[in-house]
């Protein structure tokens, strides 16, 4: 933010790499950082999501190049390295979960496919569905019968019947006879994927795989054998998931869930334990030490307890795109990495801000750990497909600063007081010398003032010359319109009847104006009967004689027939003719 | 149609599927890209989000649920409320067992301002869930709005049984106040202070309201707290200003405005407050100039008038003060002490009868203020009027007797008390003695005896008006029978800023400001800040 943050930056951090054109689309969940061939430097590995719906890849690069790309079946919702056996060299597998399977790459090859265990089928929808098989029933039918059992089932229909009913009545023939012999499946989708370490904490120890998915449910998968461990279910389909102990000993799982609350499941229970209810979602999910760190759309960083206390809560300057735990035993060092929508990344220990990164475009995914040789690397991804390989200074340091900040910058701001000048003292002077002469010339203007306008009123009422005329028998409104440039001006008034349900007759126009500057087509109009409400057009063309560039007022009357003085009058200012006449 | 999708979907599944039955394709998962939908959503990027589920819902033939409940939650996002809704309803078609989707209908009705609507369908989600604190308070809030407090209060509390939130205290605290219960809403608060002491906003309103309740230490304490936090919160630096400002201390307060005019430079209460800090230094220039700005900012605000009006008052500019009293009586006509002030005014103009009559008005308004009549008492004594100043002169002390019985140690500006003493002399009352406890206990300024003495002697107190009782008193000296000038001295709806003509606010030297002596007052300034 300020200079002096940016600058201390400069000093923490190495521009490794920056590849703006990496063309990566992906999710910090999708991101991970392994020694895949054993020979101690890790590289790093990306799920990338392509397009969004084509050119899914698992890509990995070693230093500042891709080395390897294999094509994925589909969206990559997850991907972790993972030790699935003890065999020598020490070189993990990687899982990538996509749909409702996970794809276990071994040397980066292809070496198993796990697929969640299908969901349980409506027996009710099984019933029908078979009745079709033996012909019993038709489509219409068919469709009236999957219908009810839409509104009242507690298990929800398979895909099958779904799309059966979103089809057309023509269509639905073909696709029973196309699908009919098929058993009935339900599947569901994989939403994120973790690791737990199974009975040892060591940095190469087995882990298990740990799987939320969208029918709500939280898996343990066994490395080995890939049977299901353990099967917890949650209110919510998992979002996110942070998971730390191991299987055989006691573990615990943090899982954000869709419905903006964050779930704590434990060893031993097949429902959740804690749960924070949250007042917006979560976008960000960290754990540190035993606290939880969690990044709201709210624009907040918000502490809890590993029981779901809340600890403390801290307004961020922009959105959060994502967060990551930057971890380096090595210096003690423990923080929380969350990239903003405001093309910052900030470090935060607690809840104190401890450095700043600005970054040229929006981070969408953050990896922070040993890449190569370098244990503390940075790599982020950018929302334009970008790649930043960033390494920590040996000698950088963070220090943390206190809670409290200092007074605010803006204190030793001078307050812009408008100054006033050497003629306002002077009048100042004179008012304080002669206010009372000032006073009483200000009433006796005042009195006059009002006078005047006291008296320009009642003549105006007197001789009707107000544009509203306000008489019982003819209430009319009269407005005046000049349209042109000159030297011919079109002189629109627009004549209404004010009275509520009485028509108004024999009404006419005349004009007063200065014929040496002006001439009128029609001096003298008749207007036609006033029915109450509608506004009447009466148009005239008005033609300036002179080309001295001078204007003047035309008076507009309304009169009644037989009556001497006009009902209403209208000055109308004519604007100065701009153009000359011909001849 | 089917094939092509799952071809993009699921490609080797398909092939496999495919030698054994190669007539049905396998179809793509309703839910496959509700994740992605989702991680989009939460980082809102709402132009991918919209692609990914137009797609996802092309794929289904409108089937997802999720993707349509998304899209609705863009689309009133984008302020398309009445498009969400029906959008919402269609999901709570698509499945109806989720109390989701009857929350977000309801939210919708909520937003459209159709209240009871929205209490019927969060009452439905109620029943699929019970347990659920956004359920609650959102109904606390339906009620509230529909000026139902006592279910209101009924759904916050069982909302904070459930799960404590800050905007739950929040309301709470609004809705008991609502309800006139003060007390109770303090209560809240203190919980809810208690529960996230670092929420400003909570302490922020905690303080004020003990401000209202005129227990200044605990709202200082609080307005504190709530700096200490966040040292630009705006609403809490004008009202712990306005506070140090009543106790003096200017110079602090003055640079807790600067903050808040680099934060909020536009506010009227602030160049208020900021402009009666000057005047409490008696930098009378550049008071007025920041209350000018004030009036700028917003010219409808009588309280700046006020002000405005006190302050050339003390300049002399007597002229000038009248109009803007004159103005400020526009706006509120109720108030006694303007009336008041304006007589000064008209007494100093020499128009002994709109003064009388503005004294007169004066004194019916006031209830309280014994400075009022002892104004109007002085004023008829040097009018010659001895019997009228009598009976101004007994009400003032009926107003003392009243305001020492209410509170123990109610202090009286010894100025006032003072010229009071001097008043009973010249009206030869016995010394009724109202003030001897008083008068003890707090320290009498030496300067106040000037102010009979000579118009503009200095007056060392910083009481509120007494500035205005010095000048009545100043004009004790010179009295000059005049008949004044005939006006009503309420009517006139005078632009206040005629003066203003002279003063154009830019000239590159800082004038050498009139040190001009008087007395201060810095009242109004603090009634300012918890107007915002």
């Amino acid at each position: 933010m300020s200079s002096v943050e940016s600058s201390g930056d400069g000093g923490k951090w190495l521009d490794a790499h920056y590849d703006p054109v990496a063309g990566l689309y992906t999710f910090s969940s999708c991101v991970d950082l392994a020694d895949l061939s054993g020979d101690r430097e890790s590289r790093l590995v990306v799920g990338d999501l392509g397009t969004g719906s084509s050119g899914m890849k698992l890509k990995v690069y070693r230093g500042t190049a891709l080395i390897s790309e294999n094509t994925l079946l589909d969206l990559p919702a997850g991907l972790v390295a993972f030790f699935m056996d003890l065999h020598e060299p020490r070189i993990p597998a990687v899982a990538v979960a996509s749909g409702p399977c996970i794809y276990v790459y071994k040397n980066l090859r292809p070496y198993f496919k796990f697929t969640l265990p299908s969901l349980d089928v409506n027996p009710l929808e099984q019933d029908v569905w078979q009745q079709v098989r033996e012909g019993q029933i038709d489509p219409v039918m068919l469709k009236e019968m999957l219908e009810s059992i839409r509104k009242k089932a507690d298990i929800p229909l398979s895909i099958r019947s779904l799309r059966f009913l979103s089809l057309e009545a023509d269509e639905a023939d073909e696709f029973v006879q196309l699908h009919k012999q098929q058993p009935i499946r339900r599947q569901t989708v994989i939403t994120c994927i973790g690791t737990l370490k199974k009975s040892t904490a060591d940095e190469d120890g087995i882990s298990c795989l740990v799987i939320g998915t969208e029918s709500t449910d939280v898996f343990i998968l066994d490395p080995e054998a890939f049977t299901i461990l353990c099967k917890m279910s949650l209110p919510a389909v998992p979002t996110m998931m942070d998971v730390t102990g191991q299987f055989d000993v006691e573990f615990r799982i943090t899982v954000a869930c869709r419905n903006g609350s964050i779930y704590i499941l434990r060893r031993e229970s097949e429902k959740p334990k804690y749960c924070i209810k949250l007042s917006s979602h979560p976008v960000g999910l960290v754990r540190v030490g035993k606290n939880v760190v969690v990044g709201c759309t709210d624009e907040s960083l918000q502490g809890f307890t590993q029981k779901g206390k809340k600890l403390w809560k801290i307004i961020l300057p922009a959105p959060i795109t994502t967060m990551a735990p930057m971890d380096l035993p090595t210096r003690g060092l423990q923080a929380v990495l969350v990239a903003l929508a405001n093309c910052q990344v900030q470090l935060y220990r607690e809840k104190n801000l401890l450095s700043t990164i600005k970054t040229p475009d929006t981070v969408t995914s953050i990896c922070f750990g040993r890449y190569g040789r370098e244990d503390g690397t940075l790599i982020m991804t950018t929302k334009g497909g970008g790649l930043m390989v960033k390494i920590l200074k040996r000698t950088a340091v963070f220090d943390d600063r206190d809670s409290t900040p200092g007074p605010p910058v803006a204190q030793s701001v001078r307050l812009n007081v408008p100054k006033k000048t050497k003629l306002y003292v002077d009048q100042t002077l004179r008012e304080r010398e002669n206010g009372l002469a000032m006073h009483r010339a200000f009433h006796m203007d005042l009195s006059r003032m009002r006078l005047a306008a006291v008296r320009a009123y009642v003549k105006a009422l007197e001789s009707s010359l107000t544009p509203i005329s306000s008489s019982l028998s003819e209430p009319l409104k009269m407005n005046a319109v000049v349209q042109g440039l000159g030297p011919s001006f079109k002189l629109t008034l627009n004549v209404q009847n004010t009275a509520s349900c009485r028509p108004v007759m024999n009404l006419a126009i005349s004009f007063l104006y200065d014929d040496n500057l002006y001439r009128i087509r029609n001096p003298y109009m008749r207007i036609p009967l006033l029915v109450p409400g509608l506004i009447y057009p009466v148009e005239t063309f008005v033609e300036c004689t002179s080309d001295k560039g001078i204007s003047d007022i035309i008076k507009v009357f309304v009169l009644h027939e037989e009556k001497s003085s006009p009902l209403l009058t209208a000055h109308i200012n004519m604007p100065v003719s701009e153009g000359l006449m011909l001849n | 149609m089917a094939d092509e999708e799952t071809v993009t979907a699921l490609p080797v599944s398909t092939e496999a599927k495919k030698r054994r039955a190669p007539k049905a394709p396998e179809l793509p998962i309703v839910e496959r890209r509700n994740w992605l939908i989702h991680q989009h959503y939460l980082r809102k990027d709402y132009e991918t989000c919209k692609v990914i589920i137009k797609e996802q819902l092309q794929e289904t033939n409108g089937m997802c649920e999720y993707a349509i409940y998304v899209q609705a939650l863009i689309l009133r996002l984008e302020g398309k409320i009445q498009e969400s809704l029906e959008l919402f309803q269609s999901c709570a078609i698509l499945n109806p067992s989720s109390s989701d989707n009857l929350k977000q209908v309801a939210r919708s009705l909520f937003l459209l301002g159709k209240h009871k609507a929205a209490i019927e369908f969060y009452n439905e989600a109620a029943k699929l869930n019970e347990k659920d604190w956004e359920i609650s308070h959102n109904l606390g809030v339906c009620y509230y709005f529909i000026k139902d407090f006592k279910y209101a209060e009924e759904h916050l509390n069982l909302a904070l049984q459930i799960n404590k939130h800050d905007k739950t205290f929040m309301m709470l605290g609004k809705v008991h106040l609502l309800a006139g219960e003060a007390d109770k809403a303090i209560e809240v608060y203190k919980r809810a202070v208690e529960f996230s002491p670092e929420n400003t906003e909570l302490l922020t309103t905690l303080g004020l309201l003990f401000l209202q309740l005129g227990k200044y230490q605990k709202a200082f304490e609080h307005l504190g707290n709530a700096l200490t936090f966040d040292p630009n919160n705006y609403k809490a630096i004008l009202a712990a200003g306005s506070m140090m400002q009543t106790h003096g201390d200017f110079d602090v307060a003055m640079n807790k405005y600067r903050v808040a005019a680099c934060a909020v430079p536009e506010s009227p209460p602030l160049w208020n407050n900021i402009g009666m800090c000057f005047f409490g230094k008696k930098k009378y220039v550049a008071a007025i100039s920041c209350l000018k700005r004030a009036h700028y900012l917003s010219p409808f605000d009588w309280k700046v008038l006020y002000n405005l009006g006190l302050v050339h008052l003390t300049m002399q500019q007597y002229a000038s003060a009248f109009h803007f009293l004159s103005a400020a009586i526009n706006l509120n006509p109720r108030m006694g002490e303007l009336y008041m002030l304006l007589a000064v005014a008209l007494t100093n103009l020499e128009d002994v009868e709109n003064a009388t009559r503005a004294y007169e008005q004066a004194v019916n308004l006031d209830e309280s203020n014994p400075m009022v009549n002892l104004n109007f008492a002085i004023f008829l004594y040097n009018h010659g009027d001895k019997k009228r100043a009598l009976d101004q002169y007994q009400e003032m002390e009926r107003k003392v007797n009243q305001l020492r019985d209410s509170s123990n140690n109610f202090e009286f500006d010894p100025e006032l008390m003072d010229m009071a003493q001097k008043m009973g002399v010249a009206l030869q009352v016995t010394e009724s003695l109202v003030w001897t406890k008083p008068g003890k206990d707090s320290t009498s300024k030496p300067h106040s005896a000037a102010a009979a003495k000579t118009p503009g002697a200095p007056l060392g107190t910083n009481q509120a008006l007494g500035q205005a009782m010095s000048s009545a008193a100043s004009y004790n000296k010179n009295i000059q029978l005049t008949t004044g000038v005939s006006k009503g001295s309420t009517a006139p709806a005078l632009e206040p800023d005629v003066e203003n003509a002279p003063s154009p606010p830019t000239d590159p030297p800082g004038p050498s400001e009139p040190e001009d002596p008087d007395g201060s007052k810095s009242r109004t300034s603090k009634g300012k800040s918890e107007v915002e």
